[in-house]
């Protein structure tokens, strides 16, 4: 028996009640997919800033133990020269690594020779740099010029309150390893936007020569960022390279960008929270509207169940017809669903709508993506519930004697 | 009953049936103990007056409801204790029906109404078709294959009915009142359809009806009252008893239900 057909014909014969219950499936189904879509687009964002913006990467490897003790014994911490090269030399083994860069972290008080104040600095590579920030436009991070050994960059907010200008001079004072106290001279090349409020005052980007200078360690390096050619094999690189790099004697910790950026991990957990809520809201919608659609249709069709079932058909066919009845009705939701998403996604993406995202100093424009994973997930979800929805009063149906279904008026 | 019935095998041989229906309180006891056989090829019709048991039988005689009390042998064999997917399919393969409202589903053609019984039963397919469209041109309805039910008139609709339940080849057509939603004419070319197509095919028909001029038509009737059978009739015996009396008790027992 053609259930599939059948179903669709069916899902035509009281035209008024089913569009009710298409447009509740349709627009049901595009909330989900059109925020879903707004959330992969603030990922992706968030991801590329991390990576690229904040010049994260896609891994950091560093001596385990770094984030703690490294504080109180930061010589322990170190990755000397040789240290280095026996890394890079096991890490580019990898086909996936575009990039391994050394970096070394240091903090410090600056001065403008009337004012000072404390300051965060990264002492990166700035070939590198560049190299790590590819086509990402928002200047998260300093431009550096490789040429200029003292040109550092700083946030805008630091700048404002030293009255620094690009081209301007300042000191820059940090204990050095041994615990002494070292300033150096330094150029003020670029001033940027963080695009984070709570570090615009205070960071500073540096050619990592100048942090080694001013830290007194020759060519050593807290830490070693590795570049990807895709984000998606980062969880796989560190799988392979941990291994690896404990069997050459490291004793290392790998963190992936994620597991670093703090913010991302947040609002990736705020809104899989939110988007849990609104999915949770739609599909009760859509069951209810689809339990009481199948209701009715079940009650109207009574006495054409009691003939299916006097010619032969099973319970569990009759269970069969309507729960594909349903699925279909719940299909062709989903497809006008998706079809109201991508119109919607259409006027938002060309809308120009801008907003500023919680914790950031940056307008950004409101986009949505095409979430397809979401998408299929939602369609699942819906069909297989739409379908169990009507489990219930098909069973109902199923399970009435058939001479009460025959004498149904 | 003419000497090829009566050479026939038995078909269905009810013994002893008894069926209570609880209504509110009140325990109404719809077949009181019912003894009857119907061989294959037999044309019944059993009539009497609303609230006899002859739905109730019918329904027993049909497999889609089991009574409380009583066997239902079907070929010697008894079918009361069969799993209610047993039963379902039993009926699937060997009892044709046709309702008093039709019971056409309204989205489906003529055609495809028809090919229902075989498509529940697995046997889609062109040779399924070909049968369908056979026995639709057989009931006169060649023409009208594509048209939905909302598209024939009352008779085509039975008609169509009719086709479904021989489709499948059937070894007992129950019928349940299939006159009573059409007028005297369409009543009376339903009959003789279904008469056409016992002679023709040997299907066995059993039908209940209300109508006493439809009764002359019929060889066998069985006249149900209280939820017993108060007279068993057969052939040309019958037919006297019906112009003598038996018409117009018939005529009563209608006007009572009026």
């Amino acid at each position: 028996m053609n259930y599939f057909g059948l179903g669709l014909r069916n899902v035509w014969r009281n035209r008024r009640r089913s569009i009710v219950t298409l447009l509740a499936v349709a627009f049901g189904f595009a909330s989900i997919a059109i925020f879903a879509g707004y959330v992969h687009n603030v990922y992706d964002g968030l991801m590329r800033q991390a990576i690229q913006g904040e010049l994260l990467g896609h891994l950091t490897i560093n001596k385990r133990g770094l984030e703690t003790m490294g504080r109180i014994k930061p010589e322990k911490y170190l990755f000397s020269k040789d240290d280095i090269a026996r890394i890079e030399g096991i890490i580019k083994t990898d086909p996936h690594v575009r990039l391994i860069t050394p970096r070394l972290a240091l903090s410090g008080i600056i001065s403008n020779g009337r004012a000072s104040t404390i300051f965060v600095a990264e002492g990166v590579v700035p070939a590198d740099v560049t190299a790590i920030k590819g086509d990402f436009q928002r200047r998260m991070a300093g431009d550096l010029d490789s040429k200029n050994p003292i040109g550092i960059a700083i946030g805008d907010g630091l700048a404002e309150i030293l009255g620094l200008k690009k081209g301007d001079t300042a000191a820059m004072l940090v204990s050095t390893l041994t615990g002494q106290s070292n300033a150096l001279d330094v150029e003020i090349a670029d001033i940027f936007d963080t695009g984070n409020p709570q570090t615009r005052d205070k960071f500073v980007y540096m050619p990592i020569s100048l942090a080694q200078s001013l830290y007194d360690v020759d060519g050593q390096a807290d830490r070693l960022v590795v570049l990807l050619d895709e984000t998606s094999e980062t969880n796989a690189v560190r799988d392979v390279l941990a291994p690896k790099l404990a069997a050459a004697g490291f004793d290392v910790e790998i963190r992936t960008w994620d597991d670093i950026s703090v913010f991302y991990r947040s609002v990736k957990g705020l809104f899989t929270m939110i988007f849990a809520f609104i999915f949770g809201i739609v599909i009760i919608v859509v069951m209810m509207s689809i339990v009481n659609a199948m209701s009715m249709t079940v009650v109207e069709r009574t006495r054409e169940i009691g003939a299916l079932r006097a010619m032969g058909l099973r319970r569990g066919s009759v269970v069969r017809l309507f729960t594909t009845e349903a699925a279909v009705l719940v299909g062709l939701g989903c497809a006008i669903g998706l079809g109201l998403t991508l119109l919607v996604r259409l006027g938002v993406n060309h809308s120009g709508i801008q907003y500023v995202p919680p914790n950031s100093s940056n307008r950004v424009r409101l986009l949505v993506d095409v979430d397809a994973g979401k998408m299929l997930l939602a369609f699942a979800v819906i069909c297989v519930l739409g379908a169990v929805s009507a489990l219930l009063p098909a069973r109902r149906a199923a399970r009435q004697p058939i001479i009460d279904s025959l004498g149904h008026v | 009953m003419d000497i090829m019935e009566l050479s026939s095998p038995l078909l269905l041989d009810l013994r002893g049936l008894k069926r209570r229906f609880l209504l509110g309180r009140t325990v109404v006891e719809a077949l009181r103990g019912i003894d009857l056989q119907i061989r294959r090829g037999e044309f019944v019709a059993v009539w009497g007056p609303s609230g006899s048991g002859k739905s109730t039988l019918m329904n027993t005689i049909g497999l889609i409801d089991r009574p409380d009390e009583g066997q239902v042998l079907v070929d010697g064999k008894d079918v009361i204790g069969l799993s209610d997917n047993a039963l379902t399919d039993y009926r699937a393969r060997h009892v044709g029906f046709v309702f008093q409202s039709f019971n056409l589903v309204p989205v489906l053609s003529a055609l495809e109404n028809v090919l229902l019984p075989l498509e529940i039963r697995g046997e889609g397919g062109r040779a399924a078709r070909e049968r369908a469209i056979a026995l639709l041109e057989e009931v006169g309805l060649g023409k009208f294959l594509r048209f939905r039910p909302d598209r024939l008139s009352g008779g085509q609709r039975q008609r169509v009915a009719i086709a479904r339940a021989l489709v499948g080849d059937p070894a007992l057509v129950v019928a349940d009142e299939p006159t009573a939603n059409l007028d005297s004419e369409n009543g009376r070319l339903v009959l003789e359809l279904m008469l056409a197509l016992n002679q023709r095919k040997g299907v066995t028909f059993v039908f209940t009806t209300h109508d006493p001029r439809l009764l002359s038509r019929v060889r066998r009737r069985i006249h149900l009252r209280d939820g017993v059978i108060a007279r068993d009739e057969s052939g040309a015996a019958a037919e006297g008893l019906l112009s003598e009396g038996g018409v117009s008790e018939a005529g009563a027992d209608v006007e009572a239900v009026a």
